[in-house]
């Protein structure tokens, strides 16, 4: 064999070794892949083709002369999930912890351009130690770079992030700019000032997985969107929320082959709203009966969970889904649930995927901390959303929809196309008791029996404005339909809508309430 | 009446052959099915009783009804599993191939994007 060849393939196998056997061992005892043995999991089996394997650092200073691992804690390239091309980057914790350097920014900066240019996804898996300090400002340079790649690249080509490790200090920001973030539980976490930094500024004793844990970010803080139990979970959930996502924002998701009747209608639905209008029901068994069968796939699942957002299927078709959730805080919004529906709307919108909202909510959540913590401008971000977004929309008015919030919940006046209400519906500007003391103060006060009286009114109030039928006769809603009849409505209503076309107005961006 | 009496004649000789060939027939089958039914009840006679029946779909592989029904489930799994990520198996169309097949839509897309090209660097 020819020495280049030999010279070659030496190289190459110790790219292929990271930091080295040992540390790959310490990684396996942590109950962790490497950075190859996570993309032989995630891309179809041969398509892999890497790029930079070889490339080094040139630092000199604090030793770093003698460790020189190629490919620099950071394994890029391109292959294929499911035979769809796709852009990847996984930090390799095995070589000097996963530290990001000028060359780690390099390699994952030109496969961000090739993604971008390409239309293609790219999957990010993250698990580095951080900033290498050895390199000084010239490593804060570098993730200067991917984030600003971050930015060009969002809403124009899907982009998930997979944090499987340490993520702390800047690093953090290039998932959070990215389109999705997912955690594995237990060995994962994120932050930007750790526990030691907030136990010297604050005093406050807390822990890594309490600061940064997946619990800490699926549940508090909202940062990651999903959770999984182990990195091949992990892996897996990647693959299938790219299923609903088309490769970039001029194309459209994939559609599957339809294995659930479009006919198909659940009479359950028709006795699920309670009777008693303050008793809960579970909007999630909505979502089951009425999209096909085990195709939701919920976003943000433990998140502001007085509101749910997820990715379905229509007769094959990917569709998101919006809906308010009565059994916390009886499906009133609040700031988290806000930013939870404004942020999955403009994905839906940015990546042509059709927003289905199923409408059961009092209104906003009442409050000084609610008021405080900006309430307004977070609700301004639904109305934003709804109103920007040029997806077909459709809304189903379940139940409540009271308020400002019906405004907000993609009424007919937020450029919804079609907007359905089921007989339980229940659509007016406030409640009926508060409606009443506001409307029929003076003759309740005047009144022998203000009580019987007031119950009179409420009655009166209700019979002729709390029902989708006053909403329905003014046009803001266009059908009220049976429950039942809800999926195969939606079907044929998509169907017409699938070549939906809506212009904005020309500028360089709009002004997101922020 | 000679033609008469002819034609009767003939008839009779006709229909006489028919019946004829038809008794020969006759007992020509009933000689075959006595010889078969004997072959039978020799062979009966000689081999094993009849197993029960066992409803095992894949008994040509001489599997158990729970290697069966774990085979089931796991195939089962799969295709579900397989159709969540939208396999190129289960995917009726590619992404994206919807919107070339109108021109309506994809001209659309070109107007709500254009000016958005990301700057080269």
């Amino acid at each position: 064999m020819h020495d280049y060849l030999t010279r070659l393939r030496e190289m190459r196998e110790k790219a292929l070794l990271g930091g080295g056997q040992d540390k790959i061992s310490q990684q396996h005892q942590k109950g962790k892949l490497t950075a190859r043995e996570r993309l032989a999991l995630l891309l179809d089996e041969g398509s892999f083709q890497e790029l930079g394997a070889l490339a080094t650092h040139d630092i000199t200073e604090f030793g770093l002369d003698s460790q020189r691992f190629p490919g620099d804690g950071v394994v890029t390239g391109f292959g294929r999930i499911n035979g769809r091309r796709v852009a990847v980057f996984a930090q390799d914790f095995t070589v000097l912890g996963g530290s990001f350097g000028t060359v780690q920014s390099n390699k994952i900066c030109r496969v961000q351009d090739l993604a971008i240019e390409s239309g293609i996804p790219l999957i990010g898996l993250n698990d580095s130690g951080g900033a290498r300090i050895q390199e000084g400002v010239r490593s804060l340079a570098a993730y200067g770079e991917v984030f600003m790649r971050n930015v060009l690249a969002s809403g124009v080509i899907p982009q998930i992030s997979v944090i499987l490790g340490p993520c702390a200090g800047g690093a953090v920001y290039s998932p959070a700019l990215m389109d999705f973030v997912i955690m594995t539980r237990d060995t994962s976490f994120m932050f930007l000032t750790g526990p030691e930094v907030i136990k010297a500024v604050t005093g406050r004793d807390v822990t890594v997985q309490e600061l940064g844990g997946a619990e800490a970010h699926s549940t508090l803080s909202g940062c990651t969107h999903l959770v999984a139990d182990s990195e091949q979970e992990a892996i897996e959930e990647v693959k299938v929320l790219l299923s609903y996502l088309p490769q970039n924002n001029n194309e459209d998701p994939p559609r599957i082959t339809p294995y659930d009747p479009p006919e198909r209608m659940d009479a359950e639905l028709d006795t699920i709203i309670p009777v008693e209008e303050k008793e809960p029901y579970d909007m999630r068994r909505v979502i089951e009966m009425v999209f096909d069968r085990d195709s939701v796939l919920e976003i943000h699942p433990y998140f502001a969970c007085n509101a749910i957002v997820g990715f379905a299927r229509l007769d094959g078709y990917a569709v998101g889904v919006v809906g308010n959730q009565p059994m916390h805080l009886a499906g009133s919004l609040d700031i988290d649930s806000s930013d939870k529906i404004s942020r999955f709307t403009r994905i839906c919108d940015t990546y042509n995927v059709p927003i289905v909202t199923f409408v059961d909510t009092p209104g906003f959540l009442p409050g000084v901390e609610q008021e405080y913590g900006g309430v307004i401008r977070h609700g301004a971000k639904i109305i934003y959303g709804y109103s920007a977004a040029t997806v077909p929309k459709i809304s189903i008015v379940v139940r409540k929809a009271i308020g400002g919030a019906y405004v907000a919940m993609s009424s007919k006046q937020l450029r919804c196309d079609l907007n359905f209400a089921w007989p339980t519906g229940q659509i007016a500007v406030m409640g009926p008791d508060g409606a009443v003391r506001i409307l029929r103060r003076k003759e309740i006060k005047a009144a022998k029996d203000p009580v019987a009286l007031e119950r009179e009114f409420v009655q009166q109030y209700r019979e002729a404005f709390f029902n989708p039928y006053r909403a329905a006769d003014l046009g803001q809603i266009d059908e009220v339909i049976e429950p039942h009849e809800t999926r195969p409505r939606l079907i044929r209503a998509l169907e017409v809508l699938r070549t939906k076309v809506q212009l904005n107005p020309s500028r360089k961006h709009g002004l997101i309430p922020s | 009446m000679e033609n008469l009496g002819f034609g009767l004649e003939i008839t009779l000789y006709g229909m006489g052959l028919v019946f004829a060939l038809l008794t020969l027939l006759w007992g020509f089958l009933a000689i075959v099915g006595r010889l078969d039914r004997a072959s039978e009840e020799e062979i009966a006679e000689g081999a094993p009783p009849a197993p029960p029946v066992r409803v095992i779909v894949a008994d040509a592989f001489d599997l158990e009804p729970e290697v069966v029904a774990a085979i089931t489930i796991a195939v089962l799994t799969h295709t579900s599993a397989r159709r969540r990520q939208a396999a190129p198996a289960m995917r009726s169309a590619k992404p994206g191939s919807q919107l070339y097949a109108s021109r309506w839509l994809a001209a659309g897309r070109t107007r709500q994007t254009r000016g958005n090209v990301p700057p080269k660097r």
